[in-house]
């Protein structure tokens, strides 16, 4: 059991860290059954323009470029929390606002347009920024490594993942304790409905896919110092997330974080027993699930199950 | 005096049955484009440009592409332009064999260069043995490429598994101690190189305790790095590439194991560290080639891959690019001396061709291996450079190997290459 103790632990952290980069997902596949191949890509923007934000790349060594590098690491790199997300929330918006286009149709053109703006966004990364690797700097506050029961941690994996419950707990409260929340949660369950009551249901769909995207580029600054960044960073992050949000249960909030926690634990525990399996474990565990709730752990029950 | 004349219908008939005889003859050609002409040599690219190795592919592509417009600016080779074209592997195996066939069958291409990934470079090998056509595999480096998988048409560039692990095994053990762990990239060149490190580690005295396979597209390795821990190995030899590899560094650094234990990482591609932090690039590692060396034509080479790449972020040239750059040029020499783009005549050349460690701008004189048709060269092994001249100089060089003492015999005694007759002739 000792032995068994730190994978656990590592799992359910690495599961948080899922469940952040879900989140923004499920939120907006549930609200406009679309689902946005893009926001792999998103988070790829959220951490790449954090980066430059901390880095100061766009003052150069113009007066106040010199005087943003002097300020402390910790002070960027907070601000960066919020730039990041902001950037990725504004090209989310922009991306809604092509996506809208599609509403109504079948469900193919989403998938393409959004497919689409993936690659775009990759090659507007690979052009803005080069194909090499990256690294985000961090404080050296939560950089470098703690011993816990004679096991080694890496600080800021702890860090990342107590922010990411933080944020799941915020959006959760946001969802469950705002009029806003209210009419968002409205609008995943019948969206013609919410229209009828008078909101704008144009800036309801933006709205959520700008806080889809924001949640996408805060996982991406949060993740980025772990799993590194490189162009196509996107790509590693759509596929858990698809998984991750069919596995809860399409739409569901809780659904998709205890998904996420259960294949962090999978792809933990494989990883130190079995690690030829660690990348599979997610599927079979997907596999398994649907084979006996087509609807996935807390969604909705669907037309298969009639 | 014959009263024979020719006449207009003799002379198409004549040259009706020559060109059916030409192509419908009992020779094995699969191709024949008539000689000293100025139809310029094509040479289909078959590097990747995404997936796991997608930023080496490119720079492998530089190379290729700096040695392509050397020769042109020359004037070509017999007197031909140089073209080429690039289509992407993708990383994927699958893939490689259709760009290989694509860019053979389709695009006329009459050579092939290029790979990252082994499983790549196997199956354009496979392909390209089919049609005679000549394979330059640049950058992979499974042992499998110049043993099992060896063909008479493919030449492998790059230093294997093999020749890296003999650089530094026998140092590491008995600097560092005896209990080693293999962290493994679970795929052919991780499992090759894995398994060369575990047979000169047993020859060597050390133990294999552990071995940990990581699948490729990881990119959390705490697990890893806690079985580590537990086990509390003197070393671990990883045979983690690309992308994968770039997260465990950060991992690793982070975490502060990049010390102790010891680590040996078989190789080291530029691309895949270039622009990391300095506590990143723990450990010992192979290379065939840096830009740091004190050689003649070194600084000249620098030079002239900065004037032709002005823009991009890597601003010196890497092994990987060298690699690429050296096959190109080696392959444009021989068709040189060749005389000739016929297969089998290049083939020839390349075989048992002899560089001097001028030429190949490296300590020692390389030679391309006539039985497995690996390049038998000068293996550097490498650290962190703590004293760096500027930011490009990540690398301090700590030795290097005459290219008989890292020879991988493992891959002579594997590699049955196809007979002459069994290649098929092709005449680009």
């Amino acid at each position: 059991m000792d032995l068994l103790l730190p994978h656990i632990v590592n799992g359910l952290t690495l599961g948080l860290l899922f469940a952040m980069i879900a989140l923004g997902f499920t939120l907006i596949v549930g609200v406009m059954e679309i689902i946005n191949l893009a926001h792999g890509s998103l988070f790829a923007l959220g951490a790449y323009f954090a980066m430059a934000w901390i880095g100061g790349d766009w003052f150069g060594a113009s007066e106040f470029g010199i005087w943003w590098a002097s300020l402390p690491v910790g002070m960027r790199y907070a601000s960066a929390l919020i730039f990041g997300p902001l950037c990725a929330a504004a090209a989310g918006m922009v991306l809604e606002l092509c996506v809208r286009r599609t509403y109504g149709k079948a469900p193919l053109y989403g998938l393409l347009l959004t497919f689409g703006a993936a690659l775009v966004i990759e090659e507007l990364i690979r052009i803005s920024w080069g194909t090499g690797e990256q690294s985000l700097t961090v404080p050296q506050l939560i950089n470098g490594a703690f011993l816990a029961g004679g096991m080694i941690f890496s600080k800021y994996k702890f860090f990342a993942a107590g922010f990411a419950a933080l944020s799941i707990v915020c959006v959760w409260l946001f969802l469950e304790k705002t009029p806003y929340g209210a009419i968002i949660k409205a609008g995943s369950h019948d969206s013609e409905m919410v229209r009828a009551l008078g909101y704008d249901l144009s800036r309801l769909r933006l709205l959520v896919f700008g806080l889809g995207a924001a949640l996408a580029g805060l996982a991406g600054v949060v993740m980025a110092p772990i799993w590194g960044l490189r162009p196509h960073i996107g790509v590693d992050v759509i596929i858990p997330a698809f998984l991750i949000i069919v596995l809860g249960g399409v739409g569901s909030f809780w659904g998709a974080v205890i998904a996420a926690a259960l294949v962090g634990l999978a792809v933990g525990i494989t990883g130190a027993y079995a690690p030829a399996w660690s990348m599979l474990s997610m599927y079979l565990l997907l596999i398994a699930v649907v084979t006996f709730r087509a609807r996935g752990l807390m969604g909705r029950k669907s037309a298969l199950e009639n | 005096m014959s009263n024979s004349k020719i006449t207009r219908r003799g002379l198409l008939g004549g040259a009706a049955v020559g060109g059916v005889a030409t192509f419908a003859g009992p020779w094995k050609h699969n191709r024949v484009w008539a000689q000293s002409t100025d139809k310029p040599i094509r040479i289909g690219i078959t590097s990747d440009a995404s997936g796991q190795y997608a930023n080496s592919g490119a720079s492998d592509r530089r190379g290729m592409l700096m040695a392509i417009e050397e020769a042109n600016a020359r004037g070509g080779a017999l007197g031909r332009k140089i073209e080429f074209m690039h289509i992407d592997t993708e990383t994927t195996p699958a893939t490689g064999s259709r760009v290989a066939e694509r860019l053979i069958s389709r695009e006329e291409c009459g050579f092939l260069i290029g790979a990252v990934s082994s499983g790549v470079a196997n199956a354009v090998s496979q392909v390209a043995q089919r049609y005679g056509v000549i394979y330059m595999n640049t950058n992979s480096s499974s042992p499998t490429e110049s043993g099992q998988n060896c063909h008479r048409v493919k030449f492998v560039w790059d230093g294997n598994g093999t020749n890296f692990s003999k650089a530094a095994v026998r140092n590491a053990i008995s600097t560092y101690g005896e209990k080693v762990v293999l962290l493994t990239n679970d795929y052919v060149w991780g499992h090759d190189t894995a398994k060369s490190t575990r047979a000169l580690v047993d020859q060597h005295g050390g133990t294999v305790v552990e071995e940990i396979l990581i699948p490729q597209g990881t990119r959390d390795f705490s697990a890893a790095l806690l079985k580590i821990q537990q086990i509390n190995p003197d070393i671990v030899a990883a045979a983690v590439g690309g992308d994968d590899q770039i997260a465990m560094r950060q991992q690793v650094a982070q975490l502060g194991m990049g010390s102790k234990p010891a680590w040996i990482n078989n190789q080291q591609d530029w691309p895949d560290v270039y622009g990391l932090p300095l506590d990143n690039l723990f450990g010992v590692f192979g290379t065939t080639w840096y830009y740091g060396l004190d050689l003649p034509g070194v600084k000249e080479f620098v030079d002239r891959y900065q004037a032709m790449y002005p823009d991009t972020s890597m601003r010196v040239p890497g092994n990987v690019f060298y690699n690429g750059y050296m096959a190109t040029r080696e392959l444009l020499n021989a068709i040189e001396r060749a005389d000739s783009t016929n297969n089998i005549a290049v083939i020839k050349q390349l075989e048992g061709h002899v560089m001097s460690a001028e030429e190949r701008m490296q300590h020692h004189v390389a030679v391309i291996d006539p039985n497995t048709h690996q390049v038998q060269q000068t293996i550097y092994l490498a650290t962190a450079n703590d004293e760096p001249r500027d930011e490009n100089d990540m690398f301090r060089i700590l030795t290097q190997s005459d290219p008989n003492d890292v020879r991988d015999e493992g891959s002579l005694e594997a590699c049955k290459l196809e007979s002459y007759e069994d290649t098929p002739a092709f005449d680009a």
